[in-house]
């Protein structure tokens, strides 16, 4: 039995070491210089196993080496599995955009992730021809850098907390950042010959070193990065091009190494197809709002329709039993009168022939009664969008506009009040105008139309680049059954302004040299107003 | 004295302003239909037309629109039972818009009223 002292390498805290021999031997003594002396002894006093001891003991202490070095690499391993794990339950649980680019920025520049310095997100737009700087991450210069160290180091968070964490507190103060790079970083996803295009195409990760002097680097991009050795990682999802992530070291300059491109690359698709797959279900979510905002306006519009539709109805009803009453009661009521005014004063039959005539005036007014609360009955106004109503005229209009060679572009104004209109006769107005031929047409032929809010109305411009007449000719037009009107288009421009000024709205035109025709409508947006 | 041009689709409408406005000093001629019309206003010309908006299966409005475009000098008075037209836009077109009624003072003044307008009109040379 050995005791605590007898041994140089047994220690307090190794007593159970002394009860067994062979952890002890194996632990302690193998690497033990005494052992060692011990067994040189051995081999010199010429025994026959002394070299064989010797040659065992070296190999032992090989195997042991060897052992621990592969444990070492099945450590680090296990850890970049559940790195991988951490990062891909994230990835592929969530739907959001912004959490999908926070977690896979932070894992590129996390040091429990790969540990660059920095990364840069460049996105492919909707329509799929230009990639475009969109979001950043890292230190800007070497005392922010350590700034983000230390506060990493003292706060040992997982994966998924430090990207929930850079997504609540920095992922806006990095995107303003880097904004005046990742701004200047567009690029057509035609330009080939751009090296991002270039690994966006080839679809592989790209280690671009001596980046100033590269000869597919473009010295102002690297200029614009401000480093010469930088990994760009093109984002495939199912052959469709969604970005691509620049990666450095600009900081520490550390070497990127083979290895952290394998494990890059390996990172990479499942990056690629969470964006796509947020992007997507951003989109579809935007699609949802506007088809369930349709929705709830074609319902609307439904039940306005059956509404007007019930209440024209009994308004016909009840005009048409009023029209067959009111001509047999004109003529008798008419012929009353004339027979009447042939009657002489002294006449006996005058009081029976002036009651058929007061009968029938009675009978006159209660029809009025009736025909003027049928005719309250057409909801001819109501409240509509200005924005519908202009874009149904231009659409209604596009055909006549192209015969005649016209560009229109419509900005429309947001969040409008509703405006209290008779729709019809309002787009039978914006139709008129915007198809009016009149003469002067000039070049270019362009009309501009946009909406906005002005105090209490709803302002419809319509500038008209392509005709050009002078003030008077202009205001000659614009009077009511004036002889100069074109009946051409419809009833003319004419007959809209007093059609839009029975309702309540002003039209008005006017000619500015050299640059058209002005047209401006102010729709009330109060019923008080009409 | 001036001659009117009626277009009624009922007789007896027809009897009653003939009786009536000849009364007042017109020469009226009268006419069922928009093809009667065309008929009368070939024969010779009127200084006026009084017309109804529903003749049957026609539209008095189309008349009207016929009638501005090709006699634009002959003023022409709508004459209905129905007063919603009076808001119709195709309706302005017309020189005046009478609703019927057995009392056809308001139609003799708006006649009245007219004929001065054009004989003003002509005065001035216009």
């Amino acid at each position: 039995m050995v005791a605590l002292g007898d041994c140089p390498n047994i220690h307090e805290g190794d007593e159970d070491l002394l009860e067994s021999p062979r952890r002890r031997i194996l632990e302690k003594c193998c690497d033990c210089p005494n052992f060692r002396r011990d067994l040189e002894r051995f081999q010199s006093s010429g025994h026959p196993l002394g070299p064989v001891f010797s040659l065992i003991h070296d190999e032992y202490r090989r195997q042991k080496i060897h052992i621990q070095s592969l444990l070492s690499f099945l450590d680090s391993k296990s850890l970049e599995i559940r790195f991988f794990h951490e990062l891909g339950s994230v990835l592929q649980s969530s739907v959001d955009l912004e959490e999908v680019l926070s977690v896979a920025l932070t894992a590129i520049t996390a040091g429990r992730g790969f540990g660059m310095n920095r990364a840069f997100l460049l996105m492919t737009d909707h329509k799929r021809d230009h990639l475009q700087g969109y979001l950043a991450i890292g230190p800007r210069n070497f005392e922010e850098a350590h700034q983000v160290w230390d506060e990493i180091s003292h706060n040992d968070m997982d994966l998924q907390t430090l990207a929930q964490n850079f997504r609540k507190n920095k992922l806006s103060a990095e995107r303003a950042k880097f904004h005046d790079i990742l701004e200047q970083i567009t690029v057509p996803l035609s330009n080939t010959t751009h090296i991002l295009i270039k690994a966006l195409d080839g679809k592989q990760p790209l280690l671009i070193e001596d980046a100033y002097h590269h000869p597919d680097v473009d010295p102002d991009f690297a200029r614009l990065l401000g480093v010469d050795t930088f990994l760009l990682m093109p984002l495939v999802s199912r052959n469709r091009r969604v970005g691509m992530i620049i990666a450095d070291n600009c900081i520490t300059h550390r070497r990127i190494t083979a290895e952290d491109m394998h494990s890059l690359e390996t990172f990479t698709f499942p990056v690629a197809f969470a964006i796509e797959r947020a992007s997507l279900y951003e989109r579809l979510q935007e699609e949802l709002s506007r088809v369930t905002e349709a929705h709830t306006k074609l319902q609307e519009q439904q039940e306005l329709i059956v509404r007007m539709e019930k209440m024209a109805l009994v308004g016909r009803i009840t005009s048409s039993i009023a029209h067959s009453i009111r001509n047999p009661l004109m003529v008798i009521g008419g012929f009353a009168r004339s027979i009447l005014k042939n009657t002489p004063d002294g006449d006996p039959k005058r009081n029976f022939i002036e009651s058929i005539v007061g009968e029938a005036r009675q009978l006159e007014g209660v029809l009025d009664e009736i025909l003027n609360y049928s005719d309250s009955l057409y909801p001819t106004r109501d409240f509509w969008d200005a924005n519908q109503l202009v874009e149904t005229a231009l659409r209604e209009s596009a055909a006549a506009l192209r015969t005649r060679g016209y560009e229109s572009t419509f900005s429309a104004g947001s969040e409008l009040p509703p405006a209290y209109i008779d729709f019809k006769q309002v787009s039978y107005c914006l139709r008129t105008i915007l198809q009016c031929d009149l003469n002067g047409t000039g070049h270019p032929r362009a009309m501009d139309i946009d909406t906005h809010r002005e105090a209490d109305a709803v302002i419809i411009r319509i500038r008209d680049h392509g005709r050009y007449l002078p003030q008077e000719e202009l205001d000659a037009i614009m009077m009511p059954f004036s002889s100069t009107q074109e009946m051409g288009a419809g009833l003319g421009l004419a007959l809209c302004k007093t059609i839009l000024e029975k309702q309540g709205i002003p039209l008005n035109a006017q000619s500015v040299p050299e640059d058209g025709i002005f047209f401006t409508i102010a729709l009330p947006i109060r019923k008080e107003e009409q | 004295m001036n001659r009117l041009l009626v277009v009624d689709d009922e007789a007896n409408i027809r009897l009653l302003y003939a009786e009536e406005l000849a009364d007042e000093g017109y020469e009226v001629v009268t006419a069922a239909g928009t093809a009667e019309a065309v008929e009368k206003l070939q024969e010779g010309a009127f200084d006026l037309a009084v017309l109804d908006i529903k003749l049957k299966n026609e539209s008095g409005i189309d008349l009207l629109q016929k009638l501005v475009k090709e006699r634009h000098d002959m003023p022409v008075i709508l004459c209905s039972a129905f007063s919603c037209y009076k808001d119709d836009f195709s309706a302005w077109l017309a020189d005046g818009y009478v609703v019927k009624s057995g009392d056809l003072s308001e139609l003799k003044q708006e006649i009245a009223r007219v004929l001065a307008k054009k004989a003003q009109r002509q005065k001035a040379g216009l």
